[in-house]
């Protein structure tokens, strides 16, 4: 039972399911939600759908919204209790539910997007039928959205599970209902998982279960509210980094036999004209600010996580100054390999400081990539932060011969 | 027992690039077919077996790059480096899913390098 859960088409079985997690979404979440259901129809009229709504309980009218969204697809609206937040604590209801109806594809989709159109539905899904239990999205981004993506999800995942997922924190996902049960019967569960968390906890298991991935071209870029990379990062950072590392430790025996990358299949072509992404704009001299502050605050810290090596580098690059920052790409994968390590040594209820302090190396790395780029178009970009990922695998050894056994 | 020479087979509609790079590969150790364009170029996987792919992009009557995907949508592993005169083709999302993507040169020393780590690259499959 959940905590809350209105069917009113008393749906019992299903073959597909769009979820949309959501928390105080009433504004937004409309129009996924009629754009999901246009997509159903156009694209799954042979197959028996419904849209799943999970929220946190949401006080804003989330539910009324959802319900009276007129669509020809039925819906379900579960919500975890009272006081009970966290977009992990709705997948969990969600893979439930999937797994009671018997769907044996899924699609997930952010209840704030607003460039979703009914292909988005198509290319996350076709690939269900094809022999591939997980799709990741491919957008294209602005070079300054998703910066923690960029700098940390992507290569990390990439480098450590050889596998290349270009958005493995995307929030738009298909998986199969072979990998709902995977996930609904994971042993691994932890608070920031249940948060945050639970995007790259959701690719990292699709890649540590030798489950075939897919790349999904959306064709338009993730419309949502993108921020600046010098904004405070709340709470997501420690959620999305911490479970990196987390996972790191559970999935040692797999990632130390992996060397170098491989890429995946790449879905849905054809769509035309590719629509480039709003401009982010970057406030350069905070992220310069914000990581001088750190400096400050955490070096007796980073003295005992880091080497000698790159700790003497670290007081290197604290040097230069705002129009000659700098922090080359090997450095900054020995700052995460070596935060990695010094995780997996820390009793559990220091992590978060750990992980906390790499905040401030996180906003000196953007400012890094901001000033390296700016002169670069999105496809640039992307070829340097390709660059980037190979660094990390080229450092990959290091990480090995550091870690604990 | 002496390991088994992995197997390369190089797609190009250039009968130069065929010789040089066959010749090249060779000398380092590698068994080289060669095909002259995408007809059939399933087939021909599904009989040879290569080990990887080397393959050219701009063909006369074939598009690399949906070579490409008919190869990763089949053999989901199977390491293919793109090969290419154009650097134009890296804003195509579809170079993706290559494993490598290798600008032509004389110098085969990059193509070389590309092939080794493509080759090395490791999985597991538990």
């Amino acid at each position: 039972m959940f905590a809350e859960e209105i069917n009113p088409d008393n749906v019992t079985s299903a073959d597909i399911v769009v979820g949309i997690p959501s928390y105080n979404e009433a504004a937004s979440i409309a129009y996924p939600t009629s754009r999901a259901a246009e997509g159903l129809i156009q694209y799954f009229s042979h197959k028996k759908g419904v849209i799943i709504n999970c929220d946190n309980n949401s006080t804003d009218g989330t539910r009324d919204v959802f319900l009276n969204t007129p669509t020809e697809v039925p819906k379900i609206y579960i919500s975890t209790p009272p006081g009970v937040k966290g977009k992990g604590n709705n997948f969990r209801n969600l893979f439930r539910k999937v797994l009671e109806l018997g769907a044996e594809s899924v699609v997930v989709v952010d209840a704030d997007l607003k460039s979703i159109t009914p292909h988005w539905i198509r290319h996350l899904g076709e690939p269900l039928d094809q022999e591939f239990g997980f799709v990741a999205p491919l957008y294209v981004r602005h070079k300054y959205d998703g910066t923690i993506t960029n700098s940390i999800a992507y290569p990390m995942t990439r480098a450590v599970y050889g596998r290349r997922v270009r958005q493995p924190i995307g929030g738009d996902f298909g998986f199969s209902g072979r990998m709902a049960e995977i996930y609904q019967t994971s042993a691994m569960w932890t608070e920031a998982i249940s948060q945050f968390g639970i995007d790259i906890w959701m690719t990292t298991l699709a890649m540590n279960n030798g489950i075939p991935i897919c790349q999904a071209f959306m064709g338009r870029p993730k419309i949502h509210k993108p921020k600046d990379p010098g904004a405070d990062l709340g709470p997501m950072f420690r959620q999305v980094v911490g479970t990196i590392f987390e996972m790191m430790i559970s999935y040692a025996p797999f990632w130390r036999r992996v060397k170098w990358s491989k890429p995946t299949a790449i879905y849905g072509f054809g769509l035309g004209e590719v629509e480039m992404p709003p401009p982010v704009n970057v406030d350069q001299a905070k992220l310069y600010q914000k990581m001088v502050e750190g400096f400050d605050d955490k070096l007796d810290l980073w003295r005992q996580v880091f080497t000698e090596e790159v700790f003497h580098k670290l007081g290197e690059i604290r040097t230069f100054s705002p129009d000659r920052f700098d922090f080359p790409t090997h450095l900054w994968a020995k700052v995460l390999y070596d935060m990695a390590v010094a995780y997996k040594k820390q009793a559990d209820g220091d992590k978060d400081a750990l992980v906390e302090s790499l905040i401030p190396l996180y906003y000196g790395k953007t400012l890094a990539f901001v000033k390296k780029t700016e002169q670069m178009s999105i496809q640039q970009a992307e070829e340097f932060i390709e660059n980037e990922c190979m660094v990390f695998e080229e450092t990959k050894p290091y990480l090995i011969e550091r870690w604990p056994v | 027992m002496a390991e088994k020479k992995k197997k390369i087979l190089i797609v190009d509609d250039e009968e130069h690039i065929r010789f040089l790079y066959s010749e090249e590969l060779a000398d380092e150790g590698y068994d080289v077919i060669t095909a002259d364009s995408g007809y059939q170029l399933l087939e021909k996987i599904e009989k040879e077996k290569p080990d990887l792919i080397v393959l050219d992009i701009k063909m006369v009557d074939y598009n690399g790059l949906d070579l490409l995907q008919d190869i990763r949508n089949k053999y989901y592993d199977l390491p293919v480096v793109l090969c290419t005169a154009y650097d134009t083709f890296k804003e195509d999302m579809k170079s993706i899913a290559a494993d490598h993507y290798v600008i032509k040169s004389f110098d085969l020393t990059e193509l070389k390098n590309k092939i080794a780590t493509a080759l090395e690259a490791q999985v597991p499959e538990d």
